[in-house]
């Protein structure tokens, strides 16, 4: 999707700070229901990030799962197994929380350091002039159905197989 | 979109949810950050499928994959840490030693 230039920005500046904070808050808020909704906040701002990358299966498909059916999971989780102890040791910062926080702060650091020293866009030049020019008539969603029923058939198989015993193991294992 | 900027998100996302996957004492904390991990490969998947492959969309397949694992996953981990807290009453994560006795 070609959005102009002023829109483009601010979605992009209003989602960005909408994900930064959103996953602050799943980290550091002390009770866990608040880090749930916040997570949801986190899921549909990247839902509509995959907006503008031409992306709209994937969208459509995250918006789905991620926010209809695993954020929900999740707080029913959260709300099943509520006691009283979260509360006991906010305030503890032990060493490790430290140490963790420094190494993935040099993480983050060297990721970004290193992110904008690679020469992108040479990639695609090389990339974009191997593929053959032919026309698009298919729109993506068709072409992703394409592929999953042709070479991607075993693994699409394969997990669908991992979804069934998945689930059955679920339900086996919540009752007893 | 800028290339960089959706590198430097997911970037973002990867790291904190290492932290949280790291530091916290709540299992359900846990598998949140976990997905936020998931999210982060997620968003570099679909932003290299527009931009270098954007023909034949083998990144978006990939995260409809990935998807397709976080459910199967979200769907196990709950289970589980129900299990553990019907057993303990308890779901931190220095406390569950089940396999421990």
């Amino acid at each position: 999707m070609d959005l102009t230039g002023p829109i483009h920005d601010f979605l992009l500046v209003f989602l960005g700070l909408g994900l930064i904070v959103g996953g602050l808050g799943v980290v550091l808020l002390t009770n866990p229901i608040f880090s749930a909704f916040s997570l949801g906040l986190v899921l549909v701002c990247i839902s509509l990030f995959h907006i503008p990358s031409n992306s709209h299966f994937v969208a459509a498909a995250q918006l789905l799962i991620y926010v209809g059916a695993i954020n929900v999971l999740i707080i029913f989780a959260v709300m099943f197994m509520n006691d009283s102890e979260y509360y006991n040791d906010f305030s503890l910062w032990t060493v490790g929380d430290g140490v963790t926080s420094l190494v993935c702060t040099s993480i983050f650091v060297s990721l970004i350091t290193t992110i904008p020293d690679t020469s992108w866009y040479g990639v695609i030049w090389t990339t974009r002039s191997n593929q053959i020019l032919e026309q698009d008539l298919i729109n993506k969603g068709q072409q992703i159905g394409i592929h999953l029923s042709t070479d991607f058939f075993l693994p699409f198989e394969l997990i669908s197989i991992i979804l069934l015993v998945s689930l059955i193991g679920a339900i086996a294992m919540a009752r007893q | 979109m800028l290339l960089e900027h959706e590198l430097v998100l997911s970037a973002y996302l990867f790291s904190i949810g290492i932290y949280g996957l790291i530091t916290s004492r709540n299992m359900v904390r846990a598998l949140m950050c976990l997905e936020l991990i998931l999210n982060a490969v997620n968003m570099n998947f679909v932003t290299f499928s527009d931009l270098f492959d954007s023909r034949q969309l083998k990144g978006d397949i990939f995260s409809i994959f990935v998807i397709a694992i976080a459910a199967a996953e979200a769907a196990i981990g709950p289970a589980i840490v129900s299990s553990i807290y019907r057993n303990k009453k308890s779901i931190r994560i220095n406390q569950s030693n089940l396999l421990n006795k």
